[in-house]
């Protein structure tokens, strides 16, 4: 088979030159540790540890968090300052949290530079941006949650960015209040907006798994300690309330605070662009995180040769119903269905079940082509007798 | 080889008893922040424990990677 | 008897087999003979066995490093379908060293080859085979002829 000659685009070219270094980065990291120890091949399962972790500190703060104007700050410096160890899970919470993010996007730019959103592949990537958005928007109703002044002046501009929509600007940032101004209702939705969409990231979540058969939802023990160990650590040496920013206050007038980039970024490009800038910026960001499984391809179909064969077909009368295919595909794209009618050879004729491709999953791998022991599979572009045919040839003296 | 990777066990499990003695002593003394802190090295201890066996071979790969 | 052949299975998305290549065999090692498929998991057993019935004296399959599959678990699947059939191949009389499962990411090529060139030497060094069997591995259309190589 000879080299299609065509001349990769310049998309093509430095998503291939990302490939290159993230495998790289792999070379260099399983000199270190085994190959299943890589954390680069859980990027999924830290960013599910850290949620767990999220989950289990939040449900502790839930229980001391008080959402009005009045109590809320003080609950959590109650929480932090006379609760044995309510700072420490305090941070964990937090530290935790950032954590969750960055495994997210070692996730998203690992699965993207590595063309894991090919074909089908493109389920779990809608189903994972919008998990990204929910991540964000948990975040930073977070830091809004505290009721200190960093949280008070979020609220305000967060608003403003919600009144530059066009047309129902103004009525879904009274809906976010709960009224034309701030009051114990804004909290109580602020809490709603916090808790709410980190249940439904569970939700979301089996959507993100539906398609993939042994999905790698937890990394190696070692990491699992590691990481734990890792936002325990830093909440001890970094204490949260440590930060010291005051309680907010109508008539308070905060000028500058510290941010946490991979939540509050937006508020940070308020320094530079107008609301409706941030709104339309954010907007086509994530626009265009959509559209890469769709637009984005690093090789041309040409390019990709034998990866890009077409869809198993399943040749009816071959197949005797064994469920080997359907066991072995990672995608789910195999379902066994009582069989209509016998099939043609010997060993199908008295069978019970029929494996059928459910095209629409199918990414076109041929591993079902392999798992078969009756010839009862083909890719289109790669058939068997190709296969053969090659092989003779190669093996011609 | 192997020989250095036992020796760095030997080193982690000293850290992590050290550790653990200082958590207890954290919560005897209310200092959370220390007990935290040394839950989160106790922790950072096991992970390289386990590194180290699983380097010289005293344990092997997850069962669905063997 | 003309040089030993060796028939390579390689993943495409696997090992980066551009500047390894020369024409469909590997530029260090003439004998070796490479077939692309899209993935590790592709590969029938029945096809190796039918290399090795045809003349081969050896034939590999090359795939992703272990946790790195693109479509998650081939190379796991094709290195427990290799271990069966070499279990196989013994009670055929056909030594399983024959037969190997290789796994190499894009950027191991030196590993590789060196890797296939110590099959290469391990396979050199067994005892030639036995009479082959005339049953082929793999079922024939009706009518249609056996092929070259029988």
């Amino acid at each position: 088979m000879s080299e299609p000659e065509v001349r990769p685009s310049r998309y093509g070219r430095v998503m291939t030159a990302l490939l290159r270094a993230t495998l790289r980065v792999d070379v260099a990291i399983n000199r270190i540790v085994p190959s299943d120890y890589n954390p680069l091949y859980y990027t999924g399962g830290l960013a599910n540890l850290f949620l767990l972790v999220l989950v289990l500190s939040g449900i502790f703060l839930f229980f001391y968090y008080e959402a009005s104007l009045e109590g809320a700050f003080a609950s959590v410096r109650y929480l932090t300052q006379t609760v044995p160890y309510g700072g420490l899970l305090r941070g964990v919470h937090r530290y935790a949290a950032d954590a969750f993010l960055v495994a997210i996007l070692l996730h998203l730019f690992r699965n993207w530079f590595t063309d894991r959103y090919l074909f089908s592949r493109d389920n779990p990537w809608i189903s994972g941006m919008i998990l990204l958005l929910f991540a964000g928007l948990i975040g930073f109703t977070g830091y809004q949650l505290v009721w200190d002044e960093r949280g008070q002046v979020l609220t305000a501009l967060f608003v403003r960015i919600l009144r530059s929509l066009p047309g129902v600007g103004p009525a879904v940032a009274d809906l976010f209040l709960g009224g034309p101004g701030v009051s114990d209702g804004t909290l109580v939705r602020v809490l709603f907006l916090h808790i709410g969409p980190a249940s439904a990231l569970y939700l979301l979540l089996w959507w993100h798994y539906l398609r993939l058969r042994h999905p790698k939802i937890w990394p190696p023990a070692a990491w699992v300690l590691f990481c734990v160990g890792l936002v325990f650590l830093l909440a001890g040496l970094i204490p949260v309330g440590a930060e010291a920013i005051p309680p907010a206050a109508p008539a308070a007038r905060p000028t500058r605070f510290a941010l946490d980039v991979f939540f509050l970024w937006p508020f940070w490009l308020l320094n530079w662009l107008p609301p409706a800038g941030v709104a339309v910026l954010g907007a086509v960001v994530f626009t265009a995180g959509l559209a890469i499984p769709y637009l984005g391809r690093r090789e041309s179909p040409q390019a990709l040769g034998v990866r890009h064969a077409g869809v198993a077909q399943v040749i009816d009368g071959n197949c005797t119903g064994c469920e080997l295919c359907y066991y072995d595909c990672p995608y789910n794209a195999i379902i066994m269905v009582p069989s209509p009618r016998p099939g043609l050879t010997k060993a199908a004729a008295n069978r019970t079940l029929l494996a059928v491709v459910v095209e629409s999953r199918c990414v076109e791998c041929g591993i079902c082509i392999g798992a078969c022991p009756f010839e009862a599979l083909e890719l289109p572009a790669l058939l068997e007798r190709d296969v053969l045919a090659q092989v003779a040839e190669a093996v011609r003296a | 080889m192997r020989g250095a990777y036992l020796a760095g066990i030997a080193a982690l499990s000293a850290v992590a008893v050290a550790a653990a003695a200082g958590i207890v002593y954290g919560e005897a003394t209310d200092r959370w922040y220390l007990g935290g802190s040394l839950v989160g090295v106790l922790l950072i201890a096991y992970a390289g424990i386990v590194l180290l066996l699983r380097k010289a071979g005293l344990i092997g790969p997850r069962k669905a990677e063997r | 008897m003309s040089e030993p052949r060796i028939v390579g299975f390689v993943c495409d998305w696997s090992v980066d087999l551009r500047p390894l290549l020369d024409g469909g065999r590997l530029r260090d090692l003439p004998a070796v003979r490479i077939i692309r498929v899209p993935c590790s998991g592709f590969v029938r057993p029945a096809w190796l066995e039918e290399a090795l019935n045809r003349g081969a004296a050896g034939v590999f399959v090359t795939g992703c490093p272990y946790g790195d599959c693109l479509n998650r678990e081939g190379n796991f699947l094709m290195r427990d379908r290799i271990d069966q059939l070499q279990r196989r191949l013994q009670r055929r009389k056909i030594d399983p060293a024959r037969v190997a499962m290789l796994a190499y990411g894009l950027h191991d090529g030196r590993a590789f080859v060196d890797a296939v060139r110590a099959f290469v030497e391990r396979v050199g060094s067994l005892p030639a085979p036995a009479a082959r069997p005339a049953r082929p591995a793999v079922a024939q259309p009706a009518g249609a002829p056996e092929g070259e190589g029988t």
